[in-house]
């Protein structure tokens, strides 16, 4: 598909389930592109079906939740001398197919971050109304921020250049890397920009927005929005 | 001038107490030295407030406060959250050091395996 070398960085957390069809279907629709699965501490068999696959797997001794194992997938790929890193759901929810739209910008040096949005153009994407209030409130927060709109700021389907990837081995949020992420990497000056998804339902396995999360989502990400905003960038 | 009442006894015997257990702690190597300092600092504070009285009502007249024991109350409930916030500082540290550790240990842990099967690289 493209002759830059580009790493899909797959995290992971008990999804033995759904994994093995990603997987397939990454293979299928972009043969181009190398994998990566971070295992963040499944006590399921998430490891194995990413090696019966094929696929490298990296594989935390504990549980540190989405942000810590794009942090590892991205210095793998870093270290690995990957152009561009894309971060991927384990669950099915982004199709593959969207790959090279996604990647085009990225690679054409048109930008240093780009979005996988929903709402960019219709896509017939229906979040439940807590949900959409929240992206609401972020995408507001965003436009505030960096002056632009982001209109997907909850999006997990994003490709990040070389550059952006090694500012986020030191500055990258813990568990949440939405909003604030983007804020952050705006003030440094990296541009982003968005393309349209349709993104599908998950597959099996079990959302890890529980309720407990569902709550601190908000207040966490509205701190760590306005953190990121007033911080100096280190 | 006054004689020690049952209060004041109360308040230093368990402030005697519980200086040899923290430092008992720290003899077992349980409690670090770094820490014990706090506790120290804090049962001597107890043990001077609750001999004196003269001082505990000195203070309390000074901070206008109603009387004696609000003043040992106050000053019980800042040094804990005092305490607590500095627990939360450190052990929001612990887990900044933990997370970069768990994620140094996963590529490292990748990179001697892939050293083991022959450095094919990516494929295993
Ligand atoms: N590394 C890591 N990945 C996780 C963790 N929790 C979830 N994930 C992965 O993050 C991705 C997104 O998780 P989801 O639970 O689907 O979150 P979502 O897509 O925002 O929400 P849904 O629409 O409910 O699916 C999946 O690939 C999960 O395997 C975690 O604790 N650690
Ligand atoms: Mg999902």
């Amino acid at each position: 598909m493209t002759a830059a070398r580009v790493l899909v960085v797959v995290p992971a957390h008990n999804e033995e389930a759904s994994l093995a069809s990603t997987l397939a279907e990454v293979r299928a629709k972009a043969p181009g592109v190398d994998v990566l699965v971070v295992d963040d501490g499944s006590r399921d068999a998430t490891t194995r079906v990413a090696r019966e696959a094929g696929v490298p797997v990296v594989r935390h001794p504990v549980n540190l939740g989405v942000g810590g194992a794009l942090q590892t997938g991205f210095r793998w790929a870093y270290e690995h001398g990957y152009e561009v890193g894309v971060q991927l759901d384990a669950d099915g929810q982004h199709d593959p197919a969207y790959l090279e739209a996604l990647l085009e910008p990225v690679l054409a040096g048109r930008c240093d971050v780009s979005i996988g949005s929903r709402f960019v153009s219709a896509t017939g994407y229906h979040a439940p109304w807590n949900r959409r209030l929240g992206m609401l409130l972020f995408s507001a927060i965003a436009r505030l921020a960096i002056g632009r709109a982001i209109t997907d700021t909850t999006s997990g389907f994003r490709a990040y250049n070389r550059a952006v990837m090694n500012v986020c081995q030191h500055d990258f949020p813990k568990d949440f890397p939405d909003a604030p992420l983007l804020i952050t990497l705006a003030r440094r000056g990296f541009r982003l920009c968005e393309v349209p998804v349709v993104m599908r339902e998950r597959q099996s396995g079990r959302s890890f927005y529980t309720l407990g999360k569902q709550l601190y989502y908000p207040y966490k990400n509205l701190l760590a929005s306005l953190m990121a905003l007033i911080r100096r960038p280190v | 001038m006054t004689f020690l009442s049952r209060t004041q006894l109360i308040t230093a015997l368990g402030a005697v107490l519980l200086a040899l257990f923290v430092l008992e702690l720290v003899r077992r190597r349980k409690l670090s030295e770094e820490y014990s300092l706090l506790w120290v600092m804090a049962t001597t504070v107890i043990a001077v407030l609750g001999f004196s009285t003269p001082l505990l009502t000195w203070i309390t007249h000074v901070l206008g406060f109603l009387g004696e024991s609000s003043t040992t109350f106050a000053f019980g409930l800042a040094f804990s959250l005092a305490m607590l916030l500095y627990l939360s500082l450190k052990l929001s540290r612990l887990g900044f050091e933990n997370h970069a550790l768990t994620r140094d240990l996963a590529l490292l842990r990748d990179e001697v395996e892939t050293m083991r099967h022959g450095g094919g690289g990516s494929a295993r």
